[in-house]
């Protein structure tokens, strides 16, 4: 193979793989590099897959039997939590019953595994079927870079060049370092560590569990005690015979609290709510992996340089802002937009950033980038020690007096909630937030 | 439900080449920075995997055999001790999820 590419993309997960389905698709000749021993096979999420970029990828993909999502979400549930109560919204409609479904729950080893045999058959529909392929047991060491531009992979031995190098690496993104677009020390101010059960039920006993019909799935994210005093949350999704069970917990929050993940995790499977949901489960797989908080000031200082282009992780694209956790939909639609960039600058011939910079301004231009732009402050206003510890707390406290009945007199809801305010903080300290909170939402 | 040790956990991990007894680490840690100026020693905790332990002594070890690469050593170790990498698919030891 010494013949060039037009692109090699270093990473199958979902931003590799978007990339790649949509080379294939505009008939390019393309590399797809993967460490594992098949597409997904080093890669966790949470996790759910949000929004409708998947039936953009694969048409009527709800239709396959066998296909590689779990379950689609009709059914969302936030949590607070303190030591001994749980207060919920919920929040479960018909509405998102239809497909292309607003989000569906996916376990990457299988999902990432199916959506790289749809990008095979892509490659195998387009004028090189040949030429083009999907690599694995590959580990990329080194982007070659000729007067400061990408022009190709080293791995061992082998040297492989292209015009283009779409870097989705995920989030260690060493080769996003290597090529100077981040610095070589990132720290942990803005990186959290998710960690994660899976737990199976006998599938019947699942859906009576977690009143699900069919394919429908419910998420759940929680705040407060959960993390044990750590800056985070805790999650869980519905598959189709487990669930996906964790939390993220803030790294430099850790270092500083002396907590381990993993007993946290068992502090937060203790709590009698999570106890009662997964009575009786087998754990099967035990799971950790970074991810970035959503900061942008996590982000590598540029998406792009010549020859070279950051997609999902890799660029530390994902966020929570308190809505849902967001970020294989932005590997997703970062990686489709990173390919037709590269699709626009093989029309030109021109791979330098003069082109490839239009790759940032359509992302910018998205809802990708409008959204970790505009809910900034919602990010920053989440890891408040007010968001994480006095408001759940006050919620779970709120919630026990008013569902207590004790056939004495009771106090007006009013009355309890003023004193729930006072023993977890002020009223000061709500207005505060309920200011910040409006404008950050 | 019981709660699962970490060791118990670790044993639902898939590695690569676990038949190997020669792999290639693809962490390297300097513990003599853990072991003289690091004033936290966090990796001892915040390691998901245990891959770093504290003897009886205070001094930190390091094995990458159990490593599932998270990347969280790389991010906690503020004191430059940590040098990381990912594990050659060959001669290195790494994950498979079956879940994932």
């Amino acid at each position: 193979m010494d013949e060039k590419f037009d692109c090699i993309i270093v990473g199958a997960g979902v931003a590799g793989l978007a990339a790649a389905m949509v080379l294939a698709r505009s008939n390019m000749k393309f590399l797809l590099i993967e460490r594992g021993e098949f597409a997904g096979s080093k890669n966790v999420s949470g996790g759910v897959l949000w929004g409708h970029d998947l039936a953009k990828l694969v048409p009527d993909y709800w239709e396959e039997k066998e296909a590689g999502w779990e379950r689609f979400i009709n059914h969302r549930r936030l949590t607070f939590m303190d030591e001994e109560s749980t207060f919920s919204l919920d929040f479960k409609s018909s509405h998102f019953n239809e497909p292309p479904y607003s989000g569906v729950v996916v376990l990457r080893s299988k999902f990432d595994r199916w959506l790289a045999d749809k990008v095979q058959d892509a490659i195998d529909a387009s004028d090189y079927a040949m030429d083009s392929f999907i690599a694995t047991n590959i580990l990329v060491d080194q982007i070659i870079m000729k007067d400061d531009k990408a022009v190709g992979i080293k791995t061992g031995e082998d040297e492989f060049f292209a015009d283009s190098v779409i870097i989705a690496e995920g989030v260690n993104n060493l080769l996003t370092r290597q090529v100077g677009l981040q610095t070589q020390y990132v720290p942990a101010d803005h990186m959290l560590t998710g960690i994660k059960e899976i737990i199976r039920f006998d599938q019947k006993e699942l859906e009576d569990r977690f009143q699900l019909n069919g394919l429908s799935g419910m998420s759940n994210e929680f705040v407060g005690w959960a993390t044990d005093g750590v800056e985070g949350g805790g999650f869980l999704y519905t598959n189709r015979d487990t669930i996906s069970l964790g939390l993220v917990l803030g790294i430099k929050d850790m270092r500083e609290k002396n907590k381990s993940p993993h007993d946290v995790l068992n502090h937060f499977k203790s709590h009698p709510a999570i106890a009662d949901i997964i009575r009786g489960g087998e754990i099967v797989e035990y799971t950790a992996h970074v991810v970035s908080s959503g900061d942008k000031r996590a982000m590598p200082k540029e998406l792009y340089k010549d020859g070279v282009l950051l997609a999902g992780e890799s660029a530390n694209l994902l966020m929570n802002a308190g809505k849902a956790i967001q970020g294989m939909d932005y590997a997703m639609r970062s990686g489709i937009l990173a390919a037709e960039t590269i699709v626009k600058a093989k029309e030109k011939n021109d791979f330098t950033s003069a082109t490839l910079s239009g790759y940032r301004k359509a992302l910018d231009d998205s809802y990708v980038m409008k959204d970790i732009n505009g809910f900034q402050d919602a990010v920053h206003l989440l890891h408040t020690p007010t968001m994480q510890h006095d408001v759940p707390n006050l919620i779970c406290d709120f919630g026990r007096q008013f569902f207590t009945i004790k056939n004495e007199p009771t106090p007006k809801s009013k009355d309890m909630l003023r004193g729930a305010i006072k023993r977890h903080s002020s009223y000061w300290d709500l207005i505060k937030l309920g200011a910040k909170g409006a404008k950050a939402l | 439900m019981k709660l699962l040790s970490l060791q118990e956990r670790l044993g639902l991990v898939s590695y690569r080449n676990q038949a190997k007894s020669e792999i290639k680490p693809h962490i390297t840690v300097e513990t003599d920075i853990c072991n003289s100026t690091c004033p936290h020693k966090c990796t001892t905790y915040v390691c998901p995997a245990n891959c770093y332990t504290m003897d009886d002594q205070g001094k930190v070890h390091f094995q990458v055999e159990d490593c599932i690469e998270c990347g969280t050593c790389m991010y906690a170790c503020d004191q430059g001790a940590v040098s990381w990498e990912f594990p050659d698919p060959e001669i290195g030891r790494g994950v498979t999820w079956n879940y994932g």
